[in-house]
């Protein structure tokens, strides 16, 4: 069995706005979610500046039981779930609840439960630690509480994948139903803020004083963010069967590892090369039929220039549009490239394109054509990569309804 | 599910580290409990008692180079994915015998990986200063550097993933890796679960009132830790190069069902857990009564326990031998499964020569038949999810 799979809905938490009208709005024009650091003290750090979800009340979006059940990770999580159950116009009786699944990524989680259960056991002894706090933590959770609430009964799967967490979902969730095993898949990813994961950035010496540049020959380093991205998927078949409109159809992946560096990416890019490859191999397209792709640009001199020269490799010298939205919304970590998948697919649906900001003198070593202005364009095929800790390549293909290969043309890749 | 032959194995358990300590740990009906742990100081906690990989040297394997920054659970994985590749005749001496590094990749379950690195770093910020956090030890506090880290040890350049889902992580790490597979996607995966002891992973149960050291008797859960691997290919990949069939992996199959009430959260379902049993003997293709043992998740929690029985009885019925490998190895949630997956291959004889062997103390109903083959592996998370996988000794 391999069957179309379609975007029907979706739903995003940023820094930059709820729901993707919003969000997208105010980032096709370039605005910025950055800004001093409200959650917490940085005053000894030297760096005080994040895109923070400001003004996210749980209660807005969850039920006081489902409140009572989540951290902020998990309500960014439910919140950005049910904007996209909503948004895709899935009532109950339209699904089968065991052919639902859920299949969500972070990089750490629940990072404020296990901050607070660590200080009070810290501050006043292990007797303090909540046992109601410890059954809040856990990548687990997020995809249960998503499932409770839509009442979904096939696959409930964290896949924590960092920085790639969300194409890693994405991808999983459209094999779920590629392979017949769902017809409906809830999938994203969440991360939130957090002073200990702020600091540790700051130490590795990779956070910028002021704002996130892209591939710019000036730049100082990442921005860090948050925030939460998920879509309702579908099979094809489901989607036309209750007369759905498919935003978008997800395309193949490539997923590969540096095998390298923990925290740096391989210079010569040859995991990123081969995981881009296969991506556009899985889907049956080659390189010229790529509208756009939306970088992972984190503003690091290390990922920059390495992810610049894998698509350099895999594109040549031809005037392709690359735009990194890392410059508005941070690196929301976890949820980057879920939030940015989003991105993508909002440039399918309104044949768009968001500026890279902060980009002002190009690096001679990120041999790339950068978008620095809002710009109108035909977009049938976006590439969504994602290049995370532990070197970690991977790269999803987004296209416009119709526009890509049926994946039962499509040859299974070489052994 | 596409079948998957397992190829080769690694385990590093409270009963021994590599198959040989392993197998003759279960065979000589031992446990790996322990109540001076190496991993924390128990003396503050009145009757600790813990499943511990008791005096791991992982140097010994690994050589003593690069491990000063690695947490417990990043070696004790590494040794694990190290045993596994070398069993499965992927590698030996550190190089590719067979395979290419860029088709070889990782699939491995933790539940609460880096909770050992981010106290750690939480009391350096919170008593010092967070200007004084080791930056590389910073690493450790993200859910998939361990597998990141053995990506780098051993050289797999094919795709990396961790699967963080309680208690079924490595049996969905199972589902996981024969997606990919199936695309294509690698020619061999090295998939599995790993869990680290720690004081903050013990609290944290200690204070849920779970732990069998506060209820006395035969209920409440002993915590543990381990590692297993397994090296999975499509069995026409293990073919082409002639890898020796330890057992084969043919079904797959999942649930889940919350709680009636909204405020509850840790819930223990018979009607998941049967659906999870009933969907992966759907997916195998076999019939009930072929099943010749069942490796459950029992674990000590009576409610869990008794939910678990009452879907093995029903769907499998009430004679089928059933084993509960935590009985003697402790829960190591995330890498639970892995180590049970392992117990089951042991007791069939998959691991050693001379036939199945005894379930000893690990019995929670009948043992192991002489011409055992078929298993059913269950998994049962605390918040209304269950797994299952069936594998086979023989062919079909």
């Amino acid at each position: 069995m391999s069957r179309r799979v379609l975007v029907t809905g979706i739903g995003v938490v940023s820094s930059l706005g709820f729901g993707r009208g919003e969000f997208w709005g105010n980032l096709v024009a370039g605005k910025s979610g950055v800004g001093p650091v409200e959650a917490f003290d940085t005053s000894s750090l030297g760096r005080s500046n994040a895109a923070e979800v400001r003004g996210f009340r749980p209660r807005d979006f969850l039920t006081a039981a489902e409140a009572r059940r989540t951290g902020r990770c998990g309500a960014m999580t439910l919140a950005a779930a049910r904007m996209a159950w909503e948004d895709a116009a899935l009532p109950a009786r339209h699904v089968k609840p065991e052919r639902v699944s859920v299949v969500l990524g972070t990089t750490m989680g629940e990072a404020l439960v296990i901050e607070q259960l660590d200080h009070a056991w810290i501050h006043d002894g292990p007797e303090a630690v909540d046992d109601r706090l410890v059954t809040r933590y856990g990548a687990a959770l997020l995809p249960i509480n998503v499932a409770r609430a839509f009442g979904a009964r096939g696959v409930t799967l964290a896949l924590p994948a960092a920085c790639a967490a969300g194409n890693y979902a994405i991808g999983f969730a459209s094999d779920l139903i590629r392979s017949g095993r769902a017809d409906v898949v809830i999938t994203g990813s969440a991360e939130t803020l957090q002073q200990l994961q702020y600091s540790g950035f700051v130490r590795l010496g990779a956070v910028a004083p002021e704002r996130c540049q892209p591939f710019d020959l000036n730049r100082q380093g990442l921005i860090l963010g948050e925030g939460a991205g998920v879509l309702v998927v579908e099979s094809e078949e489901h989607a036309v069967r209750r007369g759905a409109a498919a935003l978008a159809e997800v395309g193949g992946y490539g997923l590969a590892c540096d095998a390298y560096h923990i925290t740096r990416p391989h210079p010569e890019a040859e995991g990123t090369i081969s995981a881009i490859r296969r991506a556009l191999d899985a889907t049956g397209i080659t390189p010229d039929d790529v509208s756009l792709v939306n970088a992972h640009g984190t503003a690091t001199k290390a990922n920059d220039q390495a992810e610049a020269r894998a698509l350099r490799e895999v594109f040549g010298p031809r005037r392709l549009p690359v735009t990194a939205n890392k410059s508005m919304i941070g690196h929301a970590m976890g949820a980057s490239s879920a939030i940015e998948a989003v991105a993508c697919i909002m440039s399918v649906v309104e044949d768009a394109c968001p500026p890279t900001m902060g980009y002002e003198t190009p690096d001679p070593e990120c041999p790339i054509d950068v978008v620095t202005e809002p710009t109108k364009m035909t977009v049938d095929v976006v590439l969504n990569t994602a290049l995370a800790f532990g070197g970690y390549d991977s790269v999803q293909v987004f296209g416009k309804p119709g526009k890509l290969p049926h994946p039962r043309d499509v040859k299974r890749l070489p052994s | 599910m596409h079948p998957l032959d397992i190829t080769g194995v690694g385990v590093v358990t409270p009963l021994g580290v590599g198959i040989d300590a392993f197998v003759a740990g279960l065979r000589e009906g031992r446990d790996g409990f322990t109540t001076s742990p190496d991993t924390f100081d128990a003396k503050p906690y009145e009757g600790a008692c813990v499943g511990e990989v008791r005096g791991f040297e992982p140097g010994k394997y690994l050589g003593d180079k690069g491990l000063r920054t690695l947490d417990r659970l990043t070696k004790l994985l590494l040794v694990a994915t190290r045993l596994a590749a070398v069993d499965a005749g992927i590698k030996k001496d550190g190089q590719y015998l067979s395979l290419s590094p860029r088709r070889v990749g990782l699939c491995a379950s933790t539940a609460y990986g880096s909770l050992e690195a981010i106290t750690e770093l939480d009391r350096v910020a919170v008593l010092e200063d967070a200007r004084y956090l080791n930056p590389a030890k910073f690493p450790n506090t993200v859910i998939n550097s361990a597998a990141g880290y053995a990506s780098i040890w051993e050289d797999l350049r094919a795709l990396n993933v961790t699967v963080s889902n309680g208690n079924t992580g490595p049996l969905d790490a199972i589902l996981c890796a024969g997606m990919y597979l199936g695309a294509g996607a690698a020619d061999a995966i090295l998939v599995g679960g790993a869990e680290a002891l720690s004081e903050a992973l013990y609290l944290a149960f200690r204070r849920l009132g779970v732990l069998r050291e506060q209820h006395g008797g035969a209920n409440g859960i002993r915590l543990g830790e381990g590692a297993a691997l397994f090296a999975l290919q499509p069995p026409e990949v293990a073919a082409v190069r002639g890898a020796r069939r330890v057992a084969r992996i043919v079904g797959y199959g999942t649930s889940f069902e919350p709680p009636e009430s909204e405020v509850l959260m840790v819930h223990p379902s018979s009607v998941a857990i049967g659906q999870a049993i009933r969907a992966a003997l759907d997916d195998a293709g076999w019939d009930a009564s072929s099943v010749d043992l069942v490796v459950s998740s029992a674990s000590g929690l009576p409610d869990f326990d008794r939910a678990e029985r009452t879907s093995i009885d029903a769907v499998i019925g009430t004679e089928v031998p059933i084993a509960a490998p935590k009985l003697v190895l402790g829960e190591s949630l995330g890498a639970a499964s892995a180590l049970g997956l392992a117990s089951g291959l042991a007791w069939i004889g998959a691991l050693s020569d001379g036939g199945p062997i005894p379930l000893g103390p690990a019995s929670l109903r009948g043992e192991t038949r002489a011409e055992a083959e078929r298993v059913i592996c269950t998994a049962v998370g605390f918040y209304g999810t269950a797994a299952a996988v069936a594998f086979t000794r023989g062919t079909s």
